[in-house]
């Protein structure tokens, strides 16, 4: 169980902005920061691994204080066992893909964890490729195995596929999945992708200007899920075309292109790039065998 | 023309990179790091060198080190060290007069690289010093290529300060440059003209050689 | 989409599929769901519900209790028509707020629907989506 409790005066473009956190994960939740650029989500990452220090607050983690200011406790990054993957990646670029993976192997650990990592995220026929001749996707991969080699209990993912095309995030998701799973992780995400959140996490905080301005299950913060339509996706709106008296609206759902009719009334408030809930009775679609 | 000074020359501009390339890395990565309100004033020493008239810095060296004064006395009696008129002496005035030529490439590659290269390695449970070893100083080869060419060629061309603080003892301090200006004043302008001739090669090489290799290395990387 | 407040009144179960009745003031709409009250948490007499229907999803009728199989039926009056080439919107007043349909032009002329003409809408129980 992660409980945080930061206060930090943040210096950014706005000016300075306070931030105010109070949070308690339980262990092996996939838990989601969402909100704004600028709202103090990175901030939180870099002061739960230690890579910032809080103006006042404490962290424990599961019963250890790792950080406090009144008890003047502070344990540095590297004892905090943190797996974190970059927004940029941050690989090694003087290392191959399987020494980047070496590196962060803990004195006497055994080696097998590496290929072990290697074959989870599929990256076997590029080990001995250097970082620089990998496409965004690989480098990803590459990133989230080596914040798992040291087998740390918590993974933190700042923007992880933000830079991603969406077939590239889909099968990322699914290893982000898999690994939070198969390694019993508490897992941090930091992402703006309202698909992505529903997929992947169990609950989430909404944070805005450095407090918490909603927290819950996905579902019920962004609206859709407390709904009995069974028949529902998450897409963005590619084109609105007016259509008599009615709006055909393309929306793009996973790699699909679908077709929704809307009433004026709705459309008036979708444009062009707007992340959207797709919902419809159970009663309606037709299956057929293909 | 004698090959001595010559040989006094690489020897003296070996040295003084070798003991720079040590002392720079940590200088140059406390000043790439830090946010204490004394880094303007390290910065502006040690590029002082640079504005400097060598003459001024070989002065008070001269003086610092002069076996008359309390400091150089002390040197003498107690640790056996003349700085003044010796290969001791213009070794340490070259390190001093050759300092920016390596912390600034080192300096400026350091804080060229992502912060978050660094932070990964804390978090993967590394120290600083690894980190520094095994993550940055791997990929700022160029810069510390830079910085070991140039103190070596800086320290070739050396003049002013070596005059000053190792006068002109053949076989001990007489480098080449100062030989150049030796053969000058007593009119053998062929023996001057094959010094020259000969530091003239060995600094357009070296910096060919720089260049060269890290045009190679920008290649690689813009690939 | 078509939305109103009530609140549920009554929950008939039977194999994982529900029949739920919301009443929305004087009104009742029927809604066939894919829940329980075992899988969804609000299903529960008397707690607040939306109900929710796509204005494509609305029939028109006009005339005194057409016996057809639509059980959720509201009767209103036409406050405004648009008609399009192919398809018109009708919005129309009920007592439980407005309810627009979206049907065929050919359809609103074949009943000479206009302003202030009487109309019954009725929604197919299985198009009705609740949402707390």
């Amino acid at each position: 169980m992660i409980v945080l409790n930061l206060h930090k005066t943040l210096q950014s473009a706005q000016g300075t902005m306070s931030l105010q956190l109070e949070m308690t994960v339980q262990k092996g939740q996939f838990v989601t920061l969402f909100g704004e650029s600028g709202a103090g989500k990175t901030s939180t990452l870099r002061m739960l691994s230690g890579l910032m220090d809080p103006d006042k607050g404490y962290i424990t983690v599961n019963g250890t204080t790792w950080f406090d200011k009144d008890r003047k406790i502070n344990l540095r990054p590297r004892q905090r066992h943190i797996g974190y993957v970059f927004q940029d990646y941050a690989l090694f670029p003087n290392m191959t893909v399987r020494q980047n993976l070496e590196f962060a192997l803990d004195k006497n650990q055994p080696r097998t964890i590496v290929d072990d990592l290697i074959g989870t995220v599929e990256l076997r026929e590029l080990q001995h490729r250097k970082p620089d001749t990998l496409s965004g996707g690989q480098k990803q991969r590459v990133a989230l195995a080596r914040a798992l080699v040291r087998q740390p209990e918590i993974l933190l993912l700042d923007e992880p596929l933000s830079a991603l095309d969406s077939a590239m995030r889909q099968k990322l998701q699914q290893y982000i999945l898999e690994v939070h799973r198969k390694y019993e992780l508490t897992t941090i995400l930091i992402s703006h992708d309202v698909g992505e959140i529903l997929k992947l996490s169990d609950r989430v905080y909404e944070i805005q200007h450095g407090r918490i301005l909603r927290q819950g299950s996905p579902e019920t913060l962004f609206g859709l899920g407390q709904s009995s339509a069974k028949f529902r996706f998450t897409g963005e709106v590619t084109g609105i075309r007016k259509a008599g008296v009615v709006y055909i609206v393309t929306i793009r759902i996973g790699n699909d292109l679908v077709k929704v009719i809307a009433d004026p009334s709705e459309a008036e408030f979708l444009q062009t790039g707007d992340k959207v809930a797709v919902a419809s009775k159970a009663f309606n679609p037709v299956i057929r065998k293909i | 023309m004698e090959w001595g000074p010559l040989i006094l020359t690489l020897k003296l501009a070996a040295v003084t990179t070798v003991i720079l390339f040590f002392l720079a890395i940590p200088l140059a990565y406390w000043l790439s790091r830090t946010t204490s309100r004394i880094k303007p004033v390290i910065e502006a020493l040690v590029s002082m060198p640079l504005v400097l008239p060598p003459t001024v810095l070989g002065f008070y060296m001269l003086l610092a080190f002069s076996p008359n004064n309390s400091f150089g006395s002390w040197l003498d009696e107690w640790l056996g060290i003349r700085l003044v008129f010796s290969f001791a002496g213009l070794v340490l005035a070259s390190v001093l007069y050759s300092l920016p030529f390596m912390v600034h490439p080192v300096q400026s590659g350091l804080s060229s690289l992502p912060r978050s290269l660094s932070e990964a390695a804390y978090v993967l449970g590394k120290s600083r010093r690894t980190t520094l070893r095994k993550v940055l100083l791997p990929n700022i080869r160029p810069s510390l290529l830079t910085g070991i060419v140039l103190t070596f060629a800086h320290t070739i061309g050396e003049f002013g300060v070596v005059l000053m603080i190792g006068g002109n003892i053949s076989g001990k301090t007489k480098v080449a440059s100062i030989a150049i200006y030796d053969e000058v004043e007593t009119l053998n302008y062929g023996a001057a003209n094959m010094y020259s001739l000969i530091l003239l090669g060995l600094s357009f090489v070296t910096l060919l050689i720089v260049y060269l290799v890290n045009g190679r290395y920008l290649k690689r990387f813009s690939r | 989409m078509n939305s109103f407040a009530g609140h549920i009144t009554d929950i008939r179960s039977s194999d994982g599929l529900s029949v739920i009745t919301v009443k929305v003031n004087a009104v009742r709409f029927k809604a066939v769901v894919i829940d329980s009250p075992e899988t969804a948490s609000w299903l529960v007499t008397d707690n607040p519900v939306q109900v929710q229907f796509k204005e494509t999803e609305v029939v028109l009728a006009t005339g005194e209790n057409p016996a057809v199989s639509l059980q959720n039926r509201v009767k209103g009056r036409i406050s405004a028509i648009e008609k399009g080439e192919l398809l018109s919107r009708v919005v129309m007043r009920t007592d439980i707020g407005n309810i627009v349909s979206i049907i065929s032009t050919d359809a609103a002329e074949q009943l000479a629907l206009q302003e202030n003409t009487e109309v019954t809408a009725m929604i197919k129980l299985n198009e009705v989506i609740l949402a707390p």
